[in-house]
């Protein structure tokens, strides 16, 4: 009976973990016109408590599929539900959560440079050489990009989740999801020369998906209480730091979001990718993909600023192999590949 | 958590109390009954085992629980054929059984004719029963064959029955006390007490109870970091109480009553499942607290009529702990009461001497209380009817039931499940082609389906009160042949059945939104199998006895919901394709020497079915040695069981290791 129990508490994490696992930022290191992409990387959450993440790699010029990358690399195992996985200059940063681990590799090779141990860690975005990590105990990790050492710890609000820079500041959605009935409803703004909390901003509670445009929005997916309060979309203003909109949206469980050029891709309650217009702060298109490629279980939203490309990932039915879609600017399909079980995030490494 | 459900609070205990009382009439007109006593049957020469019903069923008696070194009923039924057993490792873990294919739901399991039911999780954890006070486990396919019983019994599509120890005493001794403690690895200390006591000419009790106290800890191999380490499972221990008390009344063998009384309460650490590189152990705890009160009256009348009267009122706490949990308030504490009210009533008539009808109507009324945010508070009621035929017509014994179950819900937040109205059949028939040749042809047919439980339609933010019964269909046919033999060889039984089940609207765990929830019904499975079983026992010399019990089980369990999908005919997860299990002993005198074997093929933790979630066959060993004898006339029973004996590293489930070698020793004197 335990176990059953378990299995329920389970399910609830798992929601969290997959409701989590999809952001967008600034990108760190411009990428310049020149680089070209030698492929992309896709993070498979596997099943909880499964010990079955994996790392996925395509490459782009032999069209050559790894699927478990990380293993036949390094031998070992990646651990139980990778959240996040992110490149830097020339290391990948991969966030493991029921393992509690960051793994940094090399970007290319995928070789363990190091290992570090955050408790419950999230997801990782970058500024000025730093890794800024969430940590589901109620922390902001700062994790040096040169020594790969944690140093200190900025105390932001309840079981964070995801985070974006933005106008030179960090903001942290606080979603609170382990409280049932009582989530956090909070965003953290971090000043990152202080690395002090200078504001936090009242969302739609339990928010968990970011992102941020070039245009000085942020916007936040919350996921509401399961109760009243129903999941809605907030945008804030990067200057003043106060709302700007809340846009009405139909959104689900699973909330990923991505900010490209002037849309926001995201997705809605019954399964499409939505875009918004974010120069004009309007609705654009109920359905981004034109070619009727049906997606079953859309779980990623991933754009890559270099090629103008839109991947959407495909969870299937959670318990086996997913699917990544390419899909070119006018959503029409380029090609598709296998992932691993619950594809949750996409890195795009270059040549 | 302190919000209560009316029908089921103040007035449930009275309402039972009312049932018992309206048995009582029944119960005191059977006393002034002077119905003949029914001829009793004698049966003589070696014991065949019951491989002839007319749907398979399989069994196993207390005095053999110690020939398959078993401590609990999940340990008792594992060489079954068709049976497979998902264990969580450990003396606290959970163990649940899925029969032919169909999930650990599909099987009702009753107590002395009884449902156990949890309308909550909608499984029984068999390692939670203890072996101390049954006398008889029995797993029908289909429904038991009988049919004069509780609705509730042709409700599932396979029934483990378990019949606990019965007084069997005379006026000469009038009571019987057994004494024992189990002690063994893992720090368990299991001491038992069970008083047999004749009242009068008619009544007499039996009480059990028992303490059951493990630490629980067990060494594992792992190699999550590409190397060999030995680690050792922690937050393992087990803490439990069981009291069980019977009272029955027996005019004769066709007018009887009994009373059971029965508590039970453990506190469990949860070690949950092995987690690559996490350094931090689970502090998980889980606390179980049951009770229930189970009453029954039978009487047959010399005109063939029989009355079967069950009632039984149930409430089973449950309390999850999660210290350290990062929620407001730092651990996440989770409790929840379910309560259940049972009435049933059966009739059966002999029409003609070759046709016997019967008829059961079953009322439950469940509900659920718990402290988590935003809760539905559900009560389901469920009438079960059911009209069943029994006809003989020269060597062809055919068989059919129709059930008619009726379920409605309230709620006191949200949105109720749908009414349902579901009319289920089965058939099934036997041919002996031969009279008293011990050979026997049957086939039956059932359809029967699995509600969703309180969790699947109500649990916080997944729950989906639109979710449909899962429903199964199940055809078998099979061979049957026993036979007592005076040579070298006692007797010989063998079975072999053949089956196809198929399940539609399985329900499956899919995150969706909060408006839809997350359980849905996505899925068929089709399921091709054989099971055979072999039984024999030989005397090789005088006093010196060998037996020989062999259950093979063939499985192909096909996901077969969508033909587009990559896992489309992919074998359905924790399902070998071959199973063996192999049990064999020497009896000589006093001593009996047994040797265990199971053997499981490799199965998929997952759809996939690739090497990522492959998981391969293992074997285990099982060996015991048992020593009667008596002591001032008192028979002492001595044994020793070693479980895995060749250490061997292995999982049920991934993620959750098993033990290796463990030992136990056992030592029982019967006053």
């Amino acid at each position: 009976m335990k176990q059953i129990k378990l299995y329920h508490f389970i399910a609830f994490t798992l929601i969290m973990v997959l409701i989590s696992c999809h952001k967008d930022k600034i990108i760190p290191v411009p990428d310049k016109p020149a680089a070209t992409r030698a492929g992309l990387y896709i993070l498979n959450q596997g099943g909880f408590g499964s010990n079955n993440s994996t790392l996925t790699y395509y490459d782009y010029t032999s069209k050559q599929l790894t699927a478990d990358f990380f293993s036949s690399v390094n031998g070992t195992k990646i651990g139980d539900t990778g959240n996040d996985v992110e490149i830097y200059g020339t290391k990948m940063y991969i966030a493991v959560n029921n393992s509690d681990r960051i793994d940094v590799v090399n970007a290319k090779t995928g070789k363990i440079i190091k290992q570090a141990t955050l408790h419950q860690c999230r997801s990782i975005a970058f500024y000025q050489g730093e890794a800024y990590i969430t940590s589901y105990d109620g922390n902001v990790a700062v994790m040096d990009t040169l020594t790969l050492t944690i140093n200190k710890l900025i105390p932001v609000g309840r079981n964070p989740e995801q985070l974006v820079v933005s106008n030179n500041k960090l903001y942290v959605a606080n979603s609170g999801g382990l409280s049932f009935g009582n989530p956090d409803k909070t965003v953290s703004v971090i000043d990152l020369t202080t690395l002090t909390e200078i504001k936090k901003i009242t969302v739609i509670a339990n928010p968990v998906s970011v992102t941020a445009d070039t245009y000085g929005n942020v916007y936040v997916l919350s996921i509401g209480d399961f109760a009243k309060i129903m999941p809605g979309m907030t945008i804030i203003d990067n200057v003043a730091d106060v709302i700007k909109s809340q846009p009405i949206v139909s959104l689900g469980f699973n909330t990923p979001i991505v900010a490209q050029g002037e849309y926001v891709y995201y997705l809605t309650s019954d399964n499409k990718v939505a875009v918004y217009n974010a120069k004009t702060q309007t609705p654009a298109q109920a359905n981004f993909i034109t070619d009727g490629t049906v997606v079953t279980a859309p779980y990623d939203i991933a754009a890559d600023p270099l090629t103008g490309e839109i991947f959407v990932t495909d969870a299937k039915d959670y318990s086996s192999n997913g699917t990544l879609y390419a899909f070119d600017k006018t959503g029409k399909k380029e090609y598709s590949i296998t992932t691993g079980i619950n594809p949750g995030k996409v890195a795009f490494v270059n040549k | 958590m302190q919000r209560k459900t009316p029908v089921l609070n103040h007035r449930f205990w009275s309402i039972t109390l009312l049932c018992l009382i309206i048995e009582l009439p029944f119960f005191v007109s059977a006393q002034q009954d002077t119905s003949k006593k029914l001829k009793e049957v004698k049966i003589s020469g070696s014991i065949v085992p019951k491989e002839q019903t007319a749907i398979p069923s399989q069994q196993i008696s207390a005095a053999d629980f110690e020939r398959y070194s078993a401590f609990n009923v999940a340990d008792a039924i594992r060489n079954f054929s068709g049976v497979i057993l998902k264990d969580y490792g450990g003396i606290g873990g959970l163990k649940t059984v899925s029969v032919r294919g169909l999930s650990a739901n599909h099987t009702a399991v009753l107590y002395d004719g009884v449902q156990l039911n949890d309308a909550e999780n909608g499984q029984i954890d068999l390692g939670k029963l203890n072996l101390n006070n049954l006398q008889q486990i029995t797993l029908y396919n289909g429904q038991p064959p009988n049919i004069c019983m509780p609705a509730r019994s042709f409700a599932s599509a396979s029934i483990l029955s378990i019949k606990t120890v019965k007084p069997a005493l005379g006026s000469i001794k009038p009571y019987l006390i057994t004494a024992g403690i189990k002690a063994g690895s893992f720090g368990l200390i299991n001491p038992y007490l069970q008083w047999q006591q004749l009242i009068s000419k008619y009544w007499s009790f039996i009480v059990n109870s028992y303490l059951e106290s493990a630490n629980g800890h067990y060494n594992y191999k792992t190699n999550s970091n590409g190397v060999d380490s030995v680690r050792s499972r922690i937050n393992t221990d087990i803490n439990a109480q069981q009291v069980d008390g019977a009272l029955y009344w027996a005019k004769s063998d066709s007018n009887s009553f009994n009373l059971h009384i029965n508590y039970y309460h453990s506190d469990r650490g949860l070690p949950g499942a092995v987690i690559f590189y996490k350094t931090s152990f689970s502090k998980d705890r889980l606390y179980n607290t049951d009770l229930f009160l189970q009453g029954g009256y039978e009487h047959q009348w010399v005109n063939s009529l029989n009355l079967l009267l069950n009632t039984k009122v149930s409430q089973i706490n449950l309390r999850y702990l999660s210290p350290g949990f990062l929620n407001v308030e730092g651990e996440l504490d989770q409790r929840f009461n379910q309560r259940e009210f049972y009435q049933s009533a059966a009739i059966a008539y002999h029409l003609y001497s070759n046709w016997e009808v019967s008829y059961a109507t079953d009322l439950i009324v469940n509900n659920l209380n718990t402290n988590l945010f935003n809760f539905s508070y559900p009560t389901r009621i469920n009438i079960l009817n059911v009209l069943a035929s029994n006809l003989i017509v020269g060597k062809f014994r055919l068989q059919a039931s129709l059930l008619n179950t009726n379920i409605t819900e309230t709620v006191k937040r949200g949105r109720a499940a749908p009414a349902r109205n579901i009319y289920s059949p089965t058939f099934m028939a036997t041919y002996q082609p031969f009279n008293h040749s011990g050979l026997q042809f049957r086939a039956f047919y059932k359809s029967i389906f699995r509600n969703p439980t309180f969790n699947d339609l109500y649990y916080g933010g997944i729950g989906n009160p639109n979710l449909k019964p899962e429903f199964t269909h199940q055809f078998d046919s099979g061979i049957s042949y026993s036979k007592a033999l005076s040579g070298f060889f006692n007797y010989i039984a063998f079975s072999a059945d053949a089956y196809y089940n198929d399940v539609t609207n399985k329900i499956v765990f899919i995150p969706k939104d909060s408006y839809n929830g997350s359980i849905q019904n996505f899925g068929k499975v089709s399921i091709k199998g054989v099971d055979i079983g072999l039984k024999t026992l030989a005397t090789i010399i005088t006093r010196i006895r060998a037996s020989l019990s062999i259950n093979y089980s063939y499985q192909q369990a096909l996901n077969i919901n969508d033909p587009s999908s990559s896992v489309y005919l992919n074998q359905l997860p924790y399902t070998p394709k071959n199973t063996l299990a192999v049990n064999t002993g020497l009896d000589y005198n006093k001593c009996g020497l047994y040797y265990n074997q199971v053997i499981s093929s490799s199965r998929y933790y997952n759809n996939n079915n690739l090497l990522d979630d492959y998981l391969p066959a293992y074997s285990t060993s099982d060996a015991s040695f048992v020593y009667r004898f008596t002591a001032r006339n008192n028979p002492v029973t001595a044994s020793l069981a070693v479980s895995n004996i060749f250490d061997k590293n292995y999982v049920v489930v991934q993620s959750y290791p098993m033990p290796g070698r463990s030992f136990r020793i056992l030592i029982q004197i019967t006053i």
